[in-house]
């Protein structure tokens, strides 16, 4: 007699899913699948837009990584364009890019993912959240709320708004950085980087905790995506794409959006509305590979900043070659907050970021165009057709979780399979097949959160239909 | 403990395009119309009140919450005391309750403002739409004249 788990919706993500787990006679794991059940369908409603309205648009996809879908979009119109944006107005978008991952990475540490950190996956439900924290180790919580807070003022001070700024345009930003604006962010530094070394330091004492974690979340060799710089260092904004191995041999290099299409198809499975993004040459599903923090550490050679760099190199001390746990995405979200500070700091001593020259103009020189980006969670692609008076024939976006979509599903099936014995079920054993999934942050589709709280059901089904058992979270 | 670097903070929240829930928005927007030349009140509107107001409310004497309401009659003006909540089972990282955000201030730098309180506006529908309704654009006049009278008022910690 089989039987269906059901983890329903999931909870500390960015949108909904569910998880079910299908048992076989014998009580043992047969399979898992990760479901994402919203459906966005920004593609087909930006049909018959002016192409230069893209970017205002695609960034209400999500409250979270806004930025990144601005930025994303705006490329790809400037490749219709065919434009190259001002230095002055590439180095703002890197600041915003980086502010936006900084505070978005603190939120999927802080709020989502250290309730299992510091008060342990078996912690009681009813305390195993921010407020939680905020009890046990208040100095993390505040932490956590400091760098949200950086991040999200940094966005704030550029584009006037902290969510969907419109500061982003197809050409460059529609304001130069003002000295006052430069100066404020400026003194919000030495705090950042005190409350991410905290953190890091927290992090690093309690890693051991999580041995048994580490070996079945997501713990598997797989090939890795990410932009990078022709130096070798991480990059967020601009760049090329590369692909390594498992091995961390390069496959792919020096990707521009323009190729994306060429190398990289989607599949689809019945059980999910999001896609499977897979490497073209190896074919579906062996060419799924994993994007976000993971991808990119493992990827850059160097960080590019002194700081960063000290960290990356420990990073990399986990495995001679890529590092495989997705535990470890949460270390590398740390060691990313740490280089978006030491990289703002950077930019901002730039001679030229007060320049009043930061938007290129130019009308539709091209009737296809692609722009890629790093979001907080790995690369963003938008790809737009339009005709010759710039209306948007067809467009299609590949986003991060989607990439992340098969290692999702492979870890799920993992950690279910080590967990999940003779049909039996705990509360913390539930939680520990959530927390596989959260080490991605995956953002299922921001933009249409539900209102208040999310209550949460595990189900165990006969193939009669009969629940057996059950846990609910309300 | 935290310096107050604020008399009166003004915390609203709510969508303006759910119709009534846009009560906070446009209650916000007055307000800071009507207080901009006044150092000593702040106002803050948010679509949800999220963890990091916290450290907002640490540096506020006095605290005004500004919601609508679904459990109140449409257009129903109410001014109740806000106590500190203890932490709850929910999820709270996308949406705090204003007792809840008192709690984790308190929790977090051990400090609450002096006097905190809860205006809320009844709702009649939050159905998508940029519109308030009838009842609660009637209501409007009163809700202002008490945000002034408590925003302006000398005592910060005196009931509503």
């Amino acid at each position: 007699m089989s039987q269906t788990i059901t983890i329903d919706p999931v909870t500390r993500l960015e949108g909904h899913g569910k998880i079910t787990i299908q048992l076989d006679g014998q009580g043992e794991v047969e399979s898992a699948h990760f479901h994402v059940t919203q459906v966005r369908g920004f593609e087909r409603f930006s049909e018959g837009r002016p192409f230069y309205e893209m970017p205002g648009l695609m960034a209400r996809i999500c409250g979270i990584c806004p930025v990144s879908h601005l930025i994303a979009s705006a490329k790809a119109c400037e490749a219709i364009m065919s434009v190259r944006i001002p230095h002055t107005a590439a180095q703002l978008r890197r600041m915003l890019n980086l502010a936006q991952m900084v505070q978005s990475h603190a939120l999927s540490f802080f709020y989502l993912a250290s309730p299992d950190l510091l008060l342990g996956m078996e912690a009681d439900p009813a305390v195993r959240n921010v407020l939680g924290v905020a009890a046990a180790k208040p100095e993390m919580a505040r932490a956590g709320i400091a760098l949200r807070r950086f991040g999200q003022h940094i966005i704030e001070l550029l584009g006037d708004k902290r969510i969907h700024p419109g500061w982003v345009v197809p050409g460059g930003v529609t304001e130069p950085l003002a000295a006052a604006k430069r100066d404020e962010i400026l003194a919000m530094l030495p705090e950042a980087y005190a409350n991410v070394g905290l953190a890091l330091n927290v992090y690093k004492q309690i890693t051991d905790e999580f041995r048994d974690e580490i070996e079945v979340f997501a713990n598997f060799p797989s090939p890795y995506l990410s932009l990078i710089n022709e130096d070798e260092s991480i990059e967020f904004t601009d760049g090329a794409l590369r692909l390594i191995d498992a091995e961390g041999n390069t496959i792919e290099d020096g990707m521009t959006a323009a190729r994306f299409a060429e190398v990289i198809g989607e599949a689809v499975e019945p059980y999910s509305y999001t896609k499977f993004p897979y490497y073209k040459p190896l074919g579906y599903p062996e060419g799924c590979y994993r994007v976000g923090p993971l991808a990119r550490l493992n990827i850059a050679k160097t960080m590019g900043t002194p700081k960063a760099d000290v960290e990356l190199a420990e990073f990399k001390q986990v495995a001679p070659g890529p590092v495989a746990s997705s535990f470890h995405y949460h270390h590398a979200r740390l060691v990313e907050i740490f280089y978006g500070i030491e990289k703002i700091e950077e930019i901002l001593a730039d001679p030229k970021i007060l320049d009043k020259h930061v938007r290129a103009t130019a009308g539709v020189n091209r009737l296809e165009g692609a722009g890629q980006a790093e979001a907080p969670r790995g690369v963003l692609h938008h790809h737009y057709k339009v005709d010759e008076n710039g209306k948007m024939l067809w467009a299609n976006l590949v986003i991060a979780t989607g990439q992340n979509n098969n290692a999702m599903n492979r870890g799920v099936l993992q950690a279910a399979k080590h967990y999940v014995k003779d049909g039996k079920f705990t509360e913390g054993i539930l939680n520990r097949v959530e927390a596989v999934v959260r080490t991605f942050d995956p953002c299922l589709s921001c933009s249409t959160h539900a209102f208040g709280q999310m209550p949460l059901a595990l189900e165990l089904v006969s193939a009669a239909g009969e629940v057996q058992d059950r846990i609910r979270r309300d | 403990m935290p310096t107050p670097r604020v008399r009166c903070l003004i915390l609203a929240c709510g969508n303006s395009l759910r119709g009534d829930d846009g009560v906070g928005p446009w209650l916000a927007a007055w307000a800071e119309e009507r207080f901009r030349a006044n150092p000593d009140v702040r106002v803050i509107l948010r679509q949800q009140w999220t963890p990091e107001l916290a450290e907002e409310i640490a540096h506020a004497e006095f605290a005004i919450f500004i919601d609508s309401s679904l459990e109140s009659d449409p257009g129903e003006t109410l001014v109740v005391p806000v106590a500190p909540e203890p932490r709850g089972a929910a999820l709270a990282t996308h949406h705090l309750s204003a007792g809840e955000l008192l709690g984790l201030t308190q929790e977090l730098f051990n400090f609450l403002p002096r006097n905190a309180l809860l205006l809320t506006v009844g709702a009649d529908s939050t159905e998508l739409k940029e519109e308030l309704s009838d009842a609660v654009k009637a209501a409007l006049p009163q809700a202002c004249a008490e945000i002034e009278r408590l925003a302006l008022r000398r005592e910060a910690n005196s009931g509503p």
